[in-house]
């Protein structure tokens, strides 16, 4: 968690000179996961993203509320904060890492892996995430999907309602950068 | 009716009932009624980033996930993602309010106007670089000049 505050402070602190912005920030990004099962089918979505992207030097980071995703159930939303994230003890999931190859130079559209590490629930993997960029008049918009199993982040769900989770749950984003001023 | 008859009548309606209560917790939607929640605090925009900025776990134990009343300027409102969105202005430009408003807020929303002084009411939710409420709704909107 502190890696990430340093790396955002790092991002938002260093100074540019050239006349071409470096960073770009999201505060707004969207990040949405998908849980199909044939009992059921559970859908969340967060649009209060940050994250701020440094293409000097191809870094991104990314920082989400937990509490923040809203579900179509209360019920759903109670479960997930209070019994499977459990978002008292770690409120946000975050995500650092690097855009590989990344051409700052091309227009339009690139698709580009990101790989980095991904930390939710307190436990940290490392990812290799697909993610298409498009550069739209000096704004970055990225987008992309993936998936993560829930066994992986020591996500303990009840006997009961096993047959109601998924156990690969799809995640989509989508993150609409703007120049970042200080 | 007799006894057995009376028996039976009241186990299936205490089955109906209980049956029917939880069907509505199960689909209840979430903060439907924030107008008639009751609110935890009352604070302005910059004392709330102040207190988030300068230690962000005390602040989260007081106002994490309680319904406040922030008062504030507005310093931007966007239609980004199809959300309804207020920020309101803390005392640097670093951080801000980030009000996420209900959809039926959008009448209200687009006469909105930078500097304007409103009060907001939703659901903290914590702080990333800003301080972030969710299914928040306009009180008091000022009546334009």
């Amino acid at each position: 968690m502190n890696k990430v505050i340093i790396l955002i402070f790092l991002l938002i602190n260093v100074t540019d000179f050239e006349s071409k912005p470096d960073q770009f920030i999201a505060r707004q990004g969207q990040v949405s996961f998908f849980s199909y099962t044939s009992v059921e089918n559970i859908e969340a979505k967060n649009d209060q993203v940050l994250s701020i992207i440094d293409l000097s030097k191809n870094e991104i980071a990314i920082s989400m509320l937990m509490n923040a995703f809203k579900f179509k159930k209360s019920l759903m939303h109670e479960h997930f904060n209070e019994s499977y994230i459990e978002s008292d003890l770690y409120p946000k999931a975050t995500f650092e890492g690097k855009i590989k190859d990344f051409d700052i130079l091309t227009d339009g559209t690139q698709t580009r892996m990101i790989e980095g590490e991904l930390t939710i629930h307190g436990i940290t993997k490392e990812v290799e995430i697909k993610t298409t960029i498009e550069n739209i008049d000096g704004r970055y918009l990225f987008t992309g999907d993936f998936e993560v199993a829930v066994k992986d982040f020591d996500i303990k769900i009840p006997p009961i309602l096993v047959p109601n989770i998924a156990k690969i749950i799809s995640i989509t984003f989508r993150f609409e950068y703007q120049p970042y001023e200080k | 009716m007799n006894n057995r008859n009376k028996i039976i009548f009241f186990f299936f309606s205490t089955v109906l009932v209980i049956g029917g209560y939880a069907y509505f917790e199960f689909n209840k939607r979430p903060y439907k009624d924030i107008e008639t929640m009751y609110t935890d605090t009352f604070i302005n925009s910059s004392e709330l980033i102040s207190l988030f900025m300068l230690n962000e776990n005390s602040a989260n134990s007081v106002y994490r996930n309680k319904v406040i009343e922030v008062e504030g300027i507005v310093k931007e409102v966007t239609f980004l993602n199809n959300r309804n969105t207020v920020l309101l202005q803390g005392s640097s430009t670093y951080s801000s309010v980030l009000c996420d408003m209900k959809d039926d807020q959008v009448e209200e929303i687009e006469k909105l106007r930078k500097g304007q002084k409103v009060k907001i009411k939703g659901v903290c939710k914590g702080f990333l670089k800003d301080v972030i409420l969710l299914h928040c709704l306009l009180i008091n909107t000022p009546i334009n000049e």
